[in-house]
């Protein structure tokens, strides 16, 4: 058993591959811990409520929403955040696809988008439309750019090819 | 030498004449068939990584040292006094640091939707009546939980039909009938009552319209921060500029000590024009505390507080000749306005100048009731009035036994009817014709003549008319570094429209460099000069122009020095790719001249020109909507849309093509899902929030296929664009409400058309 | 949200002595974290069972289907034996909400979710809160009950616990006086006067695994929503049936979003026992079922939809 809180309690999440020392109530989302705490401002704080889609990271590979996760949950877990995608400054093949396929306007649920999309091809590489239209269906968009989103996607997937 | 001119502007069908000043020579338009390598080309947006990386900061995601954040605190009554507020509590909770009431903010006097930054007089649930800064945000949570507040209750009206009733309580004490104005705006032209009398068939309908919340995925807010007395606001808006102003009119301070900066904005939608409290009290809080103030709404704040697009109950009768000549249009509407409104959104709009009608009556009203008050919504009165005009003339041709679109074909206008001019481009036709290829419109069936399947599919359709040509004043300035790279500087601003990527794209093509030479800073008043407010649709047509200009400037001296570094005539160097020529002989490279000049910065500046005085600049298009209706389910699918929008010469097909879908699918979720829920007893909206506001989802998202009209308006300005924001959701509500009505043989008059109505109308069927 | 203390345990064994009524467990967060957000509920103490790993499992064996609490809604969607066996349940589950709540949100959470009225959940003290009114009853209820069964005119809003109630799934829950075993239909109750709840479940229990007894050939979920995906039910319909040659036997109906709790249709069910169900007797059956039903002011459309849906469940299953 291990006991945290009520007040403020030192944590240490795994962010991307980093260890990251954090004093955190245990009431303290995911979301504002990332946010606030850890200024990693990618995961969008939008509806708060587990509604939207624009916190979605992913915690040892899974797409959650972090505003619905406490942050003292994520000890011992991997958090992966859109900060996290990039590798040495050149961007995801599924960000670059976004980028490719006009899959955003304001970009604010962006974030969430490609977070959600990374889990669905890790676990089905080559989806089919209505599979990524099933898979998307926890980010919702509010310019509209889901046509955009839904070819990002399929054209990411071919661009990995098959995976084993 | 810069030149003063006096020229029209039509924003959202306010006209209004403007001195403008004017620099340099107007360049003469590019034309019809101008041969260009970079604009209406398709390209990635330029700011694309920033925002698929989590590296695009927001307002929402500034943070200085420092910063301390606040919580608007709402009211829970729609209509009362606050006779006791008492916020000792809250302030003794660890890590808060101020606390605001109309009790001790500034005194400051505000116009329109707010008399005063707090007040004790509460006309909505929701309204901010007070404001707790705290060093954390959960901190100032607990804190506003504990601010002690005592009504004394009025009476409410939060229904707009009941607030017209002779007896219904005041919602603002000097307006007695509860109407904007006092009294409904009345629009005539010839006579409707001749109009009617000649005509051989007339269709009435009566539509209805739910207020729907804009939800921008960035709430509203700002953060403030001083240094010294030098005041930067971050904030969530449609104009950066007029935050500037807006702060340095209301809290006394010279326009050159405020810097307002918006960089990357989360959606707008119309909601977010400068003039709100919050901005004063997180400036005011900041200079007090001394410490940057973050004041953002919440996601229930945003849709109580800070605007929506007022439902409507709209009347339309027209009247027609047996061929189908318009003969009248009479037009009723009421727009509900919450508990203040600044202005009535154009209802007539549509049935006033979207087809060719020599008599019509309009009169509409605001109705004020104690909602949280209405705000413009991406193009406000069209998208409603198009439903009412576009249902009345289905139901028309439905009488005259015509073809809908045949209908329409035989009344586009000639000329704009409100302006008494020709229009400078009205491709409607052409709009008509591949769009009604495009969805197969000669599939359409009789209305009633659907299949008893589980499954009923409709096809409709819907026109589209609009302004978005923009005008002056709009500014931009270039600048050529050492490295032949070149900047863009002017202080508009992208809400995620496109604009950073198209005005790239205008520079690159002016001036002869690759895109990728070309970047582009909007959205700081110290990084550029002025841009307008992007709202009704002007930014393209306003901006692209500007910076045309100025890149033109620029490339005049780049010229002007190479002919003297080289000796040659000036007029015989061009610049192509990144490259100079004389003639056809390769010179060098920009770059290699940039180098060669060392440490030296060349400038160009640039503005929008006049708008022509002989033309009205609008866009116009059409969309066509195919529906299937699960009678199991009462749920409406829209299978696809075909859109057919001119918006002028394409300057991004991509981005031109992101802009429409995101009308149409926002449209579709008005006519479908989208509605605020009020308990009218009580005066709550009871779906703040995006669990029962329901958003479209991915799923609801049809095939759309966008039509390029692309044909430059070249009586508009330099580069023959206008704007595409709005176009593209005007029709769409329209169109599925009438392919509704078409696969299920009877109208859902009332949006959106959830399971319910649908349900209901085929019970009663 | 109120402070509260953070308690991890290993295993569920640890949980029980941890529970009374100032302490909640904490699973997959989806409804609890709402809660406490808008401040309806406030432990003092939060017992995480997430990391309880002796709680998470699907095990088929000849006794029927054994799901552990913390089981996901997207494990059970996504496991085959669950779709191929026990349809209704894969579907209700992959109709919930979305894809993350499904991979987050638990069926003990799912089966514990508290009412989603707007007045609940919004700034009314309203009956099920502990206050006097049901604010729906004379309010907005066009997402509330056709079938009136306490004060609170709330609908009971997961989906998968009335595909278990088609299956006549039992729940097995551990408190101090050691295990009981009682069935989803007993266990979800209309809230009364003294528990203001849409379940049974008492402070100091846990809902350990749940027990589908061996599935019946065929079963349907049908779940009809105001959007394409991720809305609640505006009425849902579970059935599961043996069909045996071309005739309909063992006919379970139950409606989803029509009351505080699922409701068997046991007339209906009467009505198509052992019958060739013909469209026609769908959609008698459908009649039959609804009955009973009393619209409120907002919601008539619920009672052709939740006709519809039991006459097209019924001929989707016969249509296998």
């Amino acid at each position: 058993m291990i006991e945290h809180g009520p007040h403020k309690t030192a944590i240490t999440l795994e962010v991307n591959g980093l260890p990251q020392f954090v004093d955190v109530e245990p009431r303290r989302t995911l979301l504002d811990t990332l946010r606030i705490d850890l200024g990693l401002t990618g995961a969008k704080l939008v509806c708060n409520m587990g509604n939207c889609g624009a916190c979605t990271v992913l915690v040892d590979g899974v797409a959650v929403y972090s505003c619905l996760t406490l942050a003292v949950e994520c000890e011992g877990k991997a958090i992966t955040t859109i900060e996290g995608l990039a590798q040495d400054g050149v961007l995801h093949p599924l960000q670059q696809a976004f980028v490719q396929h006009d899959a955003l306007q304001c970009g604010f649920c962006t974030p969430g988008q490609v977070l959600a999309a990374h889990a669905l091809l890790a676990r089905n590489p080559q989806p089919t439309e209505a599979e990524v239209v099933a898979g998307m269906a926890g980010n919702l968009c509010r310019c509209g750019a889901y046509r955009g989103i839904i070819e990002a996607v399929l054209s990411a997937a071919q661009q990995t090819g098959p995976q084993q | 030498m810069p030149k003063v001119v006096k020229t029209t502007i039509n924003v959202e069908g306010r006209v209004s004449e403007q001195f403008a000043i004017v620099e340099g020579a107007e360049l003469p338009p590019w034309g019809e068939h101008e041969e260009l390598g970079i604009v209406g080309y398709p390209a990635p947006r330029i700011d694309g990584a920033a925002r698929v990386s989590g590296e695009a900061r927001y307002t929402y995601d500034v943070q200085l040292p420092g910063m301390v954040y606040g919580r608007l605190v709402r009211a829970k009554q729609a209509s009362a006094k606050i006779t006791r507020i008492d916020v000792r509590k809250a302030k003794a909770v660890r890590g808060v640091v101020d606390v605001m009431t109309y009790e001790n903010v500034p005194d400051i006097e505000m116009s329109g939707r707010q008399t005063r930054l707090l007040s004790d007089d509460v006309r909505f649930a929701g309204q901010t009546i007070a404001v707790v800064v705290a060093v954390d945000p959960y901190v100032a949570a607990d804190a506003a939980a504990l601010i002690e507040v005592e009504y004394a209750e009025r009476p409410l009206v939060a229904d707009p039909e009941a607030a017209l009733a002779a007896d219904a309580v005041k919602v603002q004490p000097d307006k007695p009938n509860n109407l904007l104005n006092g009294k409904p705006r009345i629009k005539e032209r010839g006579d409707v009552a001749a109009g009617f009398a000649a005509a051989d068939e007339i269709a009435a309908v009566t539509v209805r319209t739910p207020t729907a919340l804009h939800n921008a995925f960035e709430t509203h807010g700002c953060v403030a921060h001083w240094e010294g007395d030098q005041l930067t606001i971050y904030e969530s808006t449609q104009h950066t500029f007029g935050v500037r102003e807006f702060a340095a009119k209301k809290l006394e301070l010279p326009m050159s000590k405020v810097r307002a900066v918006s960089t990357f904005m989360g959606g707008g939608f119309g909601a977010k024009f400068p003039g709100s409290a919050y901005t004063l009290i997180a400036a005011t809080t900041a200079k007090r505390l001394r410490r940057p103030v973050h004041l953002m709404y919440d996601r229930e704040g945003e849709n109580l507080e800070t605007g929506n697009r007022g439902q409507t109950l709209q009347q339309v009768k027209i009247g027609a000749r047996r061929d189908g000549t318009l003969t009248a249009i009479e037009y009723s509407g009421i727009s509900e306005g919450g508990a203040a409104m600044g202005w009535l959104p154009m209802l007539e709009g549509p049935a006033s100048m979207m087809y060719r009608c020599p008599n019509f009556r309009s009169e509409t009203s605001g109705v004020l009731t104690n909602l949280g008050p209405m705000a413009a919504f991406r193009a406000p009165g069209f998208v409603e009035g198009m439903v009412g005009l576009e249902a009345a003339m289905d139901e028309l041709a439905h009488k005259l036994g015509m073809d809908p679109l045949e209908l329409r074909r035989k009344n586009i206008p000639d000329t704009d009817q409100l302006e008494e001019k020709p229009f400078s481009s009205l491709p409607l036709d052409e709009c008509y014709t591949r769009g009604a290829a495009a969805i197969g419109w000669e599939r359409r069936s009789q209305p009633g003549s659907q299949s008893d399947g589980r499954y009923r599919r409709g096809i409709g359709m819907a026109s589209q008319i609009w302004w978005g040509g923009g005008g002056p004043p709009a500014y931009a300035e270039m600048l050529l570094n050492s490295d032949g790279t070149a900047t863009v500087m002017t202080g508009t601003q992208d809400l995620g429209t496109g604009t950073r990527t198209i005005l790239a794209q205008v520079a690159a093509e002016e001036l002869g460099l690759p895109l990728e030479q070309v970047n582009v800073t909007v959205g700081d008043t110290l990084q550029g000069p002025f841009g307008p407010a992007s709202g009704g649709s002007v930014t393209t047509g306003s901006m692209t122009p500007a910076v045309r200009s100025a890149a033109n400037d620029l490339r005049n001296n780049l010229c002007d020095i190479v002919a003297q570094m080289r000796d040659i005539p000036q007029n015989e160097i061009e610049i192509r790719g990144g490259m100079i020529y004389r003639r056809d002989q390769e010179l060098a490279s920009v770059r290699e001249i940039m180098r060669k000049l060392g440490d030296v910065m060349l400038q160009g500046t640039g503005s929008r020109g006049p708008n022509p005085d002989d033309v009205s600049v609008v866009t116009s298009g059409a969309q066509f909507a195919e529906v299937e209706v699960d009678t199991v389910t009462g749920l409406v699918r829209v299978l696809k849309i075909v859109a057919a929008h001119d918006s002028g010469r394409i300057m991004n097909p991509q981005t031109f093509n992101s802009q429409i879908y995101g009308g149409i699918i926002q449209g579709m979720g008005l006519a479908l899902t989208e509605q605020r829920i009020v308990d009218t007893e009580r005066g709550a909206v009871l779906n703040p929030n995006l669990e029962f506001y329901k958003l479209p989802t991915i799923a609801d998202v049809p095939q759309i296929e966008n039509i390029l009209i692309d044909i430059p308006d070249t009586k508009a300005n330099s580069t023959g664009a206008k704007g595409a924001g709005e176009p593209g959701i005007i029709p769409t509500a329209a169109a599925i409400a009438n392919a509704v009505a078409d696969a299920l043989g009877v109208r859902v008059g009332t949006l959106p058309i959830t399971p319910p109505r649908v349900l209901e109308a085929l019970d009663a069927q | 949200m109120q402070p509260f203390i953070h308690i991890d345990v290993a295993n569920s064994e640890e949980v029980i002595p941890l529970l009374d009524a100032r302490s909640r467990p904490l699973a997959g967060g989806t409804d609890m974290l709402p809660l406490m957000k808008e401040g309806i509920v406030a432990p003092e103490r939060l017992i995480n069972i997430k990391r309880a790993g002796d709680l998470r499992y699907i095990r088929a064996d000849e006794d029927g289907l054994h799901i552990g609490a913390l089981t996901t809604l997207d494990e059970l969607d996504r496991h085959p034996d669950v779709r191929r066996d026990y349809t209704t349940l894969a579907q209700a589950a992959a109709e919930a909400a979305s894809p993350q709540l499904r991979n987050m949100a638990t069926l003990g959470g799912n089966l514990l979710q508290q009412a989603r009225c707007w007045y609940y959940r919004g700034d009314f003290h309203c009956w099920l809160k502990g206050g006097e009114l049901c604010h729906a009853r004379d309010g907005r209820n066009e997402y509330h009950a056709i079938f009136d069964q306490s004060p609170c005119v709330a609908v009971y809003p997961s989906d998968p616990p009335a595909a278990l109630m088609a299956l006549e799934a039992n729940l097995r829950i551990v408190g101090p006086q050691g295990a009981r075993l009682v069935p989803v239909a007993e266990f979800l109750q209309p809230p009364s006067a003294e528990r203001r709840t849409l379940h049974t479940l008492a402070p100091n229990e846990l809902i350990v695994e749940v027990h589908v007894p061996k599935g019946p050939s065929g079963s349907v979920y049908l779940k009809a929503m105001d959007r394409a995906t991720w809305a609640y039910a505006l009425a849902s319909v579970a059935v599961a049936a043996n069909i045996r040659d071309g005739r309909a036997h063992n006919v379970r109906i139950v409606l989803g979003a029509v009351s505080n709790r699922p409701i068997r249709a046991l007339a209906a069910e009467e009505l198509v026992e052992g019958q060739l169900i013909t469209p026609e007797l769908a959609r008698r059956a459908g009649e039959t079922a609804l009955a009973a039903a009393r619209a409120l002011e907002h919601n008539h459309y619920k009672l052709p939809l939740t006709r519809n849906l039991v006459a097209q469940a019924l001929r989707d299953i016969m249509a296998g």
